[in-house]
């Protein structure tokens, strides 16, 4: 088991370098510049080639790229230019407002998805398999950023049971938070719940389908028992790892959520830097999400070997 | 089909298409999926018959105009017919989703297959490929599209890129599979080449889980259009696609709810259908939900 | 103002201090109550709480809350002393002795003296967003403890009113701050209200600041300066980039102020006693560019004949939708220097016919006509959307570029790859003529090609001695305009704020005034 983590981390390391390069690559592709931006719609030419030359911007472009990887191997991913501030501390402090959303809304997709797989699977091809499947690919055909302002109209507005937007910190207050928090995470979670209730249906509907399930239908064990305790068990192994998967896109759909509801996740904090051109911010950012999106899968793999042992062993 | 030295496989690979398709047509959601898509594709496709008015056309009278007889789904800010631009639109995020699927195929199973048969190039090819998805998709397209600048065919090259790895993956790994094949074997063995054997034995044989994830990526496609329209980066106005419809509709939703719904159902009722095929295609292509569906 | 003897400019700065005090908002004298925290809500992150070294709106809007100038205008954009006691100017106009306010405290608590003045317009020099103002300043003398003076190489008559300016505001900030970078500086200033944090992408919060010095021989506030009262416990910008989400706050009440709401949502909101909708009708100029430098608008036929295209009702009205003035004018009507009816000929016409006619005439093939837009500025896209459509029923093949916005500064300042540029001049009609135009003349002219006759006008305009002289400069400069034709005018552009009602004392200005302002 110790190998298989060992060769997996090691797996890692070619990756994190093509990311580092595509971030790389970024900078160099995205035109206009952050001096345009800091000086200000009626600035004039003299004062952006001032601010250019403040911030360093007229270096050549390969002098740079030099000092970010010579940086960035001590760990330093440089300083942004607009937000007066280190880039990793910029990330961090953001990142937990995504990773508790991008969590929440996983916890609730889960939750919810098996629920609607289950539901669904035990009624195969009856009512309610059917007006479950239909709730699940509704959330996965419905634009994010539309199901979220119609969530604000009808709770915020209408019924003011939750906040519309902006974000509480859980440490101030836990209430708070919970009611900042709830609106987003139900917005992501609906679009990922039918990925997972699809999976759950499926692989239960395969695992019912299976000789030892029909064992133990024979053998007389109740309907309860052997859904739950025999095809769910079975189920989850690919939830394992659907959930590598889909942290990327839950942190993806992160950003589109934290627009609509106003909170400082880093998700919003790249694609501001991106309309910006806070290079730094875009470089690092982009750089730690997808570390922590490979860290992620890593310990996915690492549970979906402890689970099923074929996988470590086929390595 | 081709003249082959084994007639009797043509046929046999006939019989297996027909029995296919008709089993496919038998799947119920996959019917109700292919009409749901092909009704929007016709109605895109008519879109010049259709549509009541220009697209483009500004109507100062008609600013967030209510749906009536005139504009049948409202107005804009613009005053431009919904109806119209919603024709038009769903043509052009369609159009963003058959090239984006393209493209998506025709790089995916190249670098797939190209990983899978050569395998001094795997490494290279998949480790770029992990690379590139360990990036959330959206957020690769967004900073390409972005950093590219709108257009239509940034949008199709950030989704391709964003989406291309993981139909590559799959590819791979299908072609992987498929290599090991006694009759791949037996081709190496009577001596056919290698394009000939990539082409005619293993390709055609990993077809089907690449047709059910382009499925899925057109589906997506039409997501994500959707979604970089609404962050700023999507097809440039003032060309209609349904997501920069609804992008300029979202500051009207509580006064002219109208811009915003009708691409919003469009879209939906779009990757519904896509998705239905998908789990039709997959269902079919499955042989053991297959068996179970012909138990139960 | 603009002549350099002593005795006038003098009048004229202490009667805008009298005028001032008459002027100042008149706040009703009960009511105000203090403490609360009011949130504000706004689109966009300010690049820099660093004020001098900026000129976006969205760091305005906080900063001139925090920070203070040594002059600023007044409500009626006239240079107003607000640190400074007054101003003396030599008679040869090249010494202007600027005594200080005394007792003027930092947010830090120390007392501002000469020193720290002489330091920050030092600074502003380097890295000030429009340190140009101070070139004709040859030097900065500390003549007292609480007396600077600045010394000229020539008379600039203009000195002070262009030193007002509050497009980047030159704001005093301590002498230990004036040594760090732009963006470096702990942000510590005068004003009513002290910094407390900011979360780039969330909010800022101020906090009221007990000791704040108030101007005492002022009223109320007035313009940017005046007597300033703060209210509120603290202020909270939050940063808010969805519309809807900002409406939906305001309606739910978690923000009392909407730093811009779309026209459409103001008329649901107007009958609603729970809001104030406030509509400022004068706040910008919506203007169409056009690029002297490529073909086909190097042609002045062609351009004859985008002016004739146009109908600025339909690009006006849907580009603001609904709250804009038709203004063919290149000052806001009835202002000192509104030229009347000059060019007015030219206005709204949306002719396509004689376009057409037009366009023949100057051999137009149907090359592209690339109007550079941004997705930013909803005036900007939305306009450059209508125009298009317009261009088009005319037979011009107009094209959009919608970029984001640091692309679309970058691309405008170069002589190709462009063809049209749409843009909203807010802060610059209200600067006045010197404002407008001089975006027009030089190198940096807006339209690339710089015109030798309005360059001409130009230094007329600055150097003129009367009122009346620079009024018979400004017609001959928008009767120029309207030959030219490098920059079209299409209208007059409002905007809308909102605020829930128990906000009193709010009036809508150039940046939210959140000081003399309480929840009732």
């Amino acid at each position: 088991m110790l190998r298989f983590v060992i060769y997996r981390a090691i797996s890692a390391i070619p990756v994190l370098i093509v990311v580092s390069l595509v971030c790389f690559l970024l900078m160099w592709i995205v035109p206009g510049d952050v001096a345009s931006e800091i000086a200000g719609a009626d600035a004039t030419p003299q004062q952006i080639v001032q601010i250019r030359a403040n911030l360093g911007l007229d270096r050549p472009l390969f002098e740079r790229a030099v000092d970010w990887y010579w940086n960035l191997l001590h760990g330093d991913l440089g300083r942004s230019y607009l937000l007066n501030r280190n880039v990793t501390d910029a990330v961090m402090e953001r990142l937990p407002v995504t990773l508790s959303l991008a969590g929440l809304a996983l916890a609730l997709a889960i939750a919810l998805g098996i629920l609607l797989g289950v539901l669904a699977a035990v009624n195969h091809n009856r009512f309610l398999d059917q007006a479950a499947m239909t709730l699940a690919l509704l959330g996965l055909s419905m634009p994010d950023f539309w199901f979220g302002l119609m969530l604000i109209v009808l709770f915020a507005v209408q019924l003011g049971w939750l906040p519309t937007g902006g974000f509480v910190s859980p440490s101030e207050d836990l209430i708070g938070w919970a009611r900042s928090m709830t609106l987003p995470a139900l917005t992501l979670a609906f679009t990922q719940m039918g990925v997972i209730a699809r999976m759950t249906r499926s692989s239960m509907l395969d695992a019912l389908g299976q000789d030892y399930v029909r064992t133990a239908k024979a053998k007389g064990l109740s309907a309860g028992q052997i859904v739950f305790v025999h095809a769910l068990r079975n189920a989850l192994i690919p939830i394992v790892t659907v959930t590598g998967v889909m942290t990327g896109v839950l942190i993806g759909g992160a950003v589109v959520v934290e627009t609509v509801y106003s909170l400082p996740g880093s998700g919003r904090l790249i694609v501001g830097a991106i309309q910006r051109r806070d290079y730094p911010i875009i470089q690092g950012g982009l750089l730690l999400t997808a570390t922590i999106f490979v860290f992620v899968n890593i310990v996915v793999d690492v549970l979906y070997g402890l689970l099923d042992p074929r996988v470590r062993h086929g390595r | 089909m081709d003249a082959d030295a084994l007639p009797s496989a043509t046929s046999v690979r006939l019989r297996q298409a027909g029995r296919f398709m008709l089993r496919l047509l038998e799947h119920r959601s996959f019917l109700i999926g292919s009409v749901l898509f092909f009704a929007i594709v016709a109605c895109a496709g008519l879109a010049d018959v259709l549509a009541s008015d220009d697209p483009n056309r500004n109507d100062y009278a008609a600013i967030l105009a209510g749906p009536s007889a005139e504009h049948r789904f409202g107005a804009d800010a613009f005053g431009r017919d919904i109806l119209s631009r919603v024709l038009y639109g769903a043509r052009a995020s369609l159009r963003i989703g058959v090239f984006v699927v393209l493209g998506t195929g025709v790089a995916g199973v190249f670098i797939g297959t190209v990983a899978a048969y050569v395998p001094a190039l795997d490494g290279l090819f998949m480790r770029t490929m992990d690379g590139l998805m360990a990036f959330p998709g959206v957020l690769l397209a967004i900073a390409l599209s972005s950093a590219l600048g709108p257009s239509e065919f940034n949008v199709i090259l950030a989704l391709t890129v964003a989406f291309m790895p993981r139909t590559a993956r799959i590819v791979r790994a299908s072609v992987l599979v498929v290599k090991e094949l006694p009759f791949v074997e037996s081709a190496v063995a009577i001596g056919a080449g290698h394009a000939r054997i990539i082409l005619r034995y293993i390709l055609a044989n990993s077809l089907s889980p690449l047709i059910v994830q382009l499925t899925f990526v057109f589906a997506v496609t039409v997501l994500a259009e959707a979604i970089l329209s609404y962050i700023g980066v999507g097809p440039p106005p003032p060309a209609p696609s349904l997501g920069n419809i609804i992008a300029e509709g979202r500051n009207y939703i509580r006064e002219a709810p109208w811009i915003a719904f009708f691409p919003g159902v469009v879209i939906a009722a779009t990757v519904l259908g896509l998705n239905l095929m998908g789990d039709g295609l997959r269902d079919v292509i499955d042989p053991r939900l297959r068996k179970l569906r012909e138990a139960g | 103002m603009r002549i350099c003897q002593r005795s006038v400019l003098f009048r004229r700065i202490a009667l805008a201090v009298a005028l001032g005090a008459a002027t100042a908002l008149a706040s009703p004298a009960s009511a105000q109550k203090a403490g609360g925290d009011v949130v504000f809500a706004q689109s966009s992150n300010p690049p820099s709480l660093d004020g001098m070294v900026t000129s976006s709106q969205a760091s305005r809007n906080i900063t001139m809350n925090m920070y203070e100038t040594l002059f600023g205008f007044d409500e009626n954009i006239r240079p107003m002393p607000i640190l400074a006691e007054s101003v003396e100017i030599s008679p040869d106009g090249l010494t202007y002795r600027i005594p200080l306010r005394k007792g003027v405290k930092f947010h830090n608590g120390k007392e501002m003296t000469a020193k720290d003045v002489k330091a920050s317009l030092e600074r502003y020099r380097k890295h000030g967003a429009t340190a140009g103002l101070l070139n004709p300043v040859t030097s900065i003398d500390i003549t007292g403890d609480y007396e600077v003076t600045f010394r000229f190489a020539k008379p600039t008559p203009t000195f002070i009113e262009a030193f007002a300016s509050p497009r980047a505001p030159a704001v005093i900030i301590p002498e230990e701050e004036t040594g760090k970078d732009p963006g470096k500086i702990n942000f510590i200033g005068t004003g009513p209200y002290k910094f407390v944090e900011y979360v780039p992408d969330s909010h800022v919060k101020l906090a009221k600041f007990a000791d704040y010095a108030q101007d005492n021989r002022y009223k109320g506030p007035d313009g940017f300066g005046g007597k300033k009262t703060a209210y509120f416990d603290t202020i909270t910008f939050r940063v808010m980039p969805e519309t809807g989400a900002r409406t939906a706050a305001l309606e739910a009440g978690e923000i009392q102020i909407n730093e811009q709401i779309p026209i459409p949502t103001a008329r649901r909101l107007k009958g609603d006693p729970k809001f104030a909708i406030y509509e400022n009708k004068t706040w910008g100029f919506l203007t169409f560019i056009i690029n002297l430098k490529q073909a086909p608008g190097d042609n002045p036929k062609f351009r004859e004949a985008v002016q004739v295209a146009l109908k600025m009702e339909p690009i006006v009205g849907i580009a603001t939708e609904g709250l804009f003035s038709l203004n063919h004018g290149w000052q806001y009507p009835g202002t000192t220097y509104d030229a009347g009816d000059i060019g007015k000929q030219w206005y709204n016409l949306g002719d396509a016919a004689r376009a057409k006619a037009l366009l023949a005439e100057a051999g137009y093939k149907g090359e592209p006509f690339s109007i550079l837009t941004d997705s930013n500025i909803p005036e900007h896209n939305k306009s450059a959307v209508v125009i298009a459509e317009q261009l088009k029923a005319a037979g011009i093949n107009a094209v959009i570029n919608q970029v984001d916005w640091p692309t679309a500064l970058k691309i405008r300042l170069q002589d190709t790859g462009w063809n049209g540029w749409t843009l909203v001049m807010g802060i610059e009609p209200y600067l006045g003529p010197v404002g407008v135009v001089a975006t027009l003349v030089g190198n940096t002219a807006h339209f690339r090609q710089p015109d030798p006759q309005l360059d001409a006008l130009y230094e007329e305009l600055i150097s003129g001695k009367t009122v009346e002289a620079r009024q018979e400069t400004f017609r001959k400069i928008q009767a120029r305009l309207y030959e030219l034709r490098g920059i079209i005018k299409i209208g007059d552009v409002g905007i809308a704020q909102a605020a829930r009602s128990n906000v009193k004392g709010f009036t809508p200005f150039r940046f939210p005034r959140l000081y003399n302002v309480w929840f009732e």
